[in-house]
């Protein structure tokens, strides 16, 4: 127990600093949301506006501590602000649009990975030398260390353009409502199927081969061999004396993907033009949209500290090393 | 659900292969686009900037949806810069009064919104009041009276004579409606009642949305298409590929090479149309400092400029090298003609441009290159937004070209905010930079000339970054603004001609094109070169003018 509520403190202490650095650091980015409006929409607006707009959008001219003040208040308040790029949405709304279809890609893509890197991994290290461990790890880690954009533009050219097999675009057909049906939930399966291929592509490698080596050194221990000479089956040795042990670092690894699919799927959204926060946080970039930025980012920074400390919790209950230490 | 560790790995290997399942059994009707003639199809358009939509069809915000400005809304009157005409929209007629110092337009009569009440004058005078609550603009105007259900009138603090295009091209909304909005500024009017004629939402998803008929539309025979699809996209990449797939009607943004990637596909039903009537973009050299302050460099440095290599290469042939007049594709009835044949500073020549820096004290030097009079070396810097591939190509080529007379130049190109903040404040050495694009040159000129736009150093400013003035072109401009006789608008703009081509204010490179492309697989009825009703653009005030033309293919 004074383990966790120590890991909790820490926890406190990172997600302060990094809404503190959430704060400061779109304000240290050059330009100001209202003039990179005007500059984007080159003639269509006259100068005299900019003031207006200005006042429209409620940027803060207040020192920068009482700013700092209000902002802390209001993420304990859950009130993130009005984003300007989608202004006058409120910036809560554009995430909790979005934030669905992002967890949707990057779950799917990631526990697909996890689950399937880590089987390969554990059949590559118990069956050692066979056709699986040394056909497929190099194959794996040559398509993950494709440029990433690259391989979703080719799978998009050749699966979506040239064979027509899978749409191109978007989570869902145009034209179509969101609603509980077989034509729709088929709709957004073919949609995410090649978004969610590209990610498991490039990185079930990764999950595969620290399986492998984990496996490995476990199958070295003793007790993997005591329990060959009790006469268990195969299996139950694979997974439940040898997996069991080597997955503690996959566990670590898992928990800190999670955190991550919040904001790591940007440029498979962005190929796919899927409708994810990872494509919002480019534009909101691209627009100097603070209150935005500072949303996603604050989403983001919450899911992974919320992760890793699941993991944490989780890692009592599986380790009892770290009970003691 | 999940007791162990081994059942969830199996639970996911059972979404998987359910997932697959999903794909193959659908995966067939994916790819293929069987073309929807059945008269009911939707007009379908792509959105090149938006990767997704938000539910907001507020006119006075400045990200409102695609179409609230041309589908949902219309204005007075619609000015179509690729003919110069002017087509009576929600006024049928509009006269100023002999001082300029009056605007009144008729409006038309019978014209409704979608819920059923009638368009009245009081609704322009409300608009205006809310226009400026809300935006600002219109500094010039004093009071929007109503005078009758039918006529509107618009007094002036000053003479002014651009403000006939500019409040004529202000859409309307209805008063009934947006005196109950409580705060209008942020209300997002998700359900648009206008007098356009696609207004009703039919259906709305982040990245597409609907827009069906306007069951009041007021010329009910121009409403022959069934309805309009936006489709969003993050980039030009996604819409070109939808537009190289044939699965939108009618696209408006960039394609490199068009001719092969796009037309060759289907030549029999695609085409596009890009009429330079955009923004000149404009070379700005920052007249505050030195060397530059000097009109000798200025139009030295334009002659060293090989535009046709600018326009072919980074323009991809899209347009045509600037002459020195300044004015774009948009402007070709108020060319002088004399002026722009006589155009010495604009063409590419490199022997003058070397003759001028000699005469003008900027000497070349024995190692090839060019010192300023007081012996430094003369290089500069172009400053270009890093996003924009092709003006950064065309700063790219200036360099080049500004080598062969031994001046060193380097492409500054950070992200657009940088750029523009020293722009704003005045540091930068030169750029390329848009200009104002207006129905008449006046814009244009009083952004590159006019001593009301420039501020000092240091100070921000939104226009004219190059800080030039000319008391001459403040003369002029002020009597193309007090008069609404065409003769003296005429005379005044020809002496603006004159006095750019003299003073070398910005040296113009070349018109914007405004990009368009269609096929009329599903809709005919297109704007082409040949029948300019329109341009292609589907952002513009003429629009309208295009979905109240098109008519759906039926077999």
């Amino acid at each position: 127990m004074r383990f966790i509520v120590r890991r909790l403190a820490f926890y406190l202490l990172a997600f302060w600093v990094s809404i503190t650095l959430n704060f400061l650091l779109p304000r240290f980015m050059p330009g100001d949301p209202v003039t990179r409006m005007f500059a984007q929409a080159s003639n269509k607006m006259q100068p005299e506006q900019i003031e207006q707009l200005r006042q429209l959008f409620g940027l803060d001219e207040r020192p920068i501590w009482q700013q700092y003040l209000t902002y802390v208040q209001n993420i304990f308040t859950g009130q993130m602000g009005v984003s300007i790029s989608r202004f006058p949405t409120p910036v809560s709304e554009v995430i909790g649009s979005q934030i669905g279809w992002t967890l949707l890609l990057g779950g799917t893509a990631l526990v697909i990975a996890v689950v399937i890197g880590n089987l390969l991994g554990i059949l590559a290290a118990w069956r050692r030398g066979g056709v699986l461990d040394s056909v497929f790890p190099p194959i794996l880690v040559f398509v993950g260390s494709f440029p990433y954009f690259w391989l979703a533009m080719a799978a998009l050219y050749l699966f979506g353009v040239v064979l027509g097999w899978f749409p191109i675009r978007h989570a869902f057909d145009a034209g179509m409502m969101p609603e509980l049906s077989w034509t729709f939930v088929s709709s957004v399966a073919t949609h995410l199927f090649l978004p969610a291929l590209t990610i498991v592509l490039v990185s079930i490698g990764g999950w595969m081969l620290g399986m492998r080596n984990t496996m490995i050194a476990t199958t070295a221990e003793d007790y993997i061999l005591m329990a060959e000479a009790k006469g268990l089956t195969n299996n139950r040795i694979m997974f439940r004396y040898a997996a069991r042990n080597a997955m503690l670092p996959s566990v670590t690894a898992f928990g800190m993907s999670f955190g991550f699919i919040v904001g790591g799927a940007l440029l498979t959204e962005v190929v796919f033009a899927y409708p994810g926060v990872g494509y919002q946080l480019l534009a909101a970039v691209q627009g100097l949209d603070y209150p935005l930025m500072q949303g996603i980012f604050l989403t983001i920074t919450a899911a992974v500290l919320v992760a890793n400390f699941l993991v944490d919790i989780v890692y009592v209950r599986l380790d009892p090393r770290v009970r003691v230490s | 659900m999940m007791p162990h560790s081994i059942r969830k790995g199996r639970s996911a290997l059972a979404l998987a292969a359910l997932v697959t399942g999903a794909v193959l059994l659908t995966g067939c009707t994916a790819g293929g686009t069987a073309v929807d003639t059945s008269g009911e199809q939707l007009l379908t358009i792509p959105r090149e900037d938006m990767g997704t939509f938000s539910r907001n069809f507020n006119p006075f915000t400045p990200n409102a949806a695609p179409m609230t400005q041309q589908a949902i809304y219309e204005s007075m009157l619609v000015y179509n810069p690729a003919d110069g005409g002017t087509t009576p929209w929600l006024a049928t007629d509009w006269a100023a009064s002999d001082d300029g110092l009056e605007l009144t337009f008729t409006m038309r009569d019978g014209v409704t919104w979608s819920d059923g009440e009638p368009m009245i004058a009081g609704d322009v005078a409300y608009t205006f009041e809310l226009q400026k609550k809300l935006l600002g603009g219109f500094d010039y105007l004093d009071s929007v009276e109503a005078d009758s259900d039918q006529s509107v009138r618009f007094v002036l603090n000053r003479p002014y004579s651009p403000a006939l295009y500019e409040i004529g091209q202000q859409v309307i909304v209805p008063q009934h409606i947006w005196t109950e909005i409580d705060d209008p500024a942020k209300d997002t009017n998700g359900s648009p009642v206008g007098t356009g004629p696609y207004t009703e939402v039919t259906n709305f998803q982040s990245q597409s949305f609907d827009l069906g008929k306007n069951p009041n539309y007021w010329q009910p025979e121009k409403q022959k298409i069934a309805g309009i699809r936006m489709l969003a996209f993050a980039g030009n990449d996604g819409a070109n590929l939808a537009a190289v797939n044939g699965e939108v009607d009618w696209a408006y943004q960039f394609m490199p090479d068009i001719e092969k990637s796009f037309v060759a596909k289907d030549p029999e039903h695609r085409q596009f149309w890009f009429p330079s009537t955009g923004s000149m973009i404009n070379w700005q050299l920052n007249t505050t400092k030195a060397p530059f302050d000097d009109v000798d460099v200025r139009k030295a440095l334009s002659m060293a400029v090989d535009r046709e290599q600018v326009t072919d290469i980074a323009m991809n042939g899209y347009t045509s090298p600037a002459d020195c007049t300044g004015l774009s594709g948009a402007y070709t009835t108020w060319v002088d003609a004399d002026i722009a044949a006589s155009c010495d500073w604009t063409n590419h020549d490199v022997d003058a441009a070397n003759a001028l820096f000699d005469s003008a004290g900027y000497p070349l030097g024995a190692d090839g290159t060019r010192t300023l009079p007081d012996g430094s070396p003369f290089t500069l810097d172009i400053s270009v937004g890093s996003a924009s591939s092709d003006w950064l190509s065309a700063a790219t080529i200036i360099a080049q070209n500004l080598a062969e007379v031994g001046i060193t130049a380097k492409v500054d190109s950070p992200d657009w905010p940088t750029v523009s903040a020293s722009y704003e404040d005045g540091s930068f050495d030169t750029g390329i930079v848009w200009s104002n694009n207006a129905p008449t040159p006046y814009q244009f000129y009083r952004g590159v000339m006019s001593s009301e736009t420039v501020k000092p150093v240091g100070e921000k400013t939104f226009e004219n970054y190059h800080r030039f003035a000319s008391g001459e072109a403040d003369a002029l401009l002020a009597t193309f603004a007090a008069s609404s006789d065409p003769a003296v608008q005429t005379e005044a703009v020809n002496g603006l001609q004159a006095q750019f081509a003299a003073d070398a204010p910005v040296i113009p490179l070349f018109a914007g094109p405004e990009w368009g492309m269609f096929t009329d697989t599903r809709f005919t009825g297109w704007p082409t070169a040949s029948d300019p009703y329109a341009t292609l653009s589907t952002k513009s005030p003429t629009t309208v003018l295009v979905l109240t033309s098109l008519e759906p293919v039926t077999k």
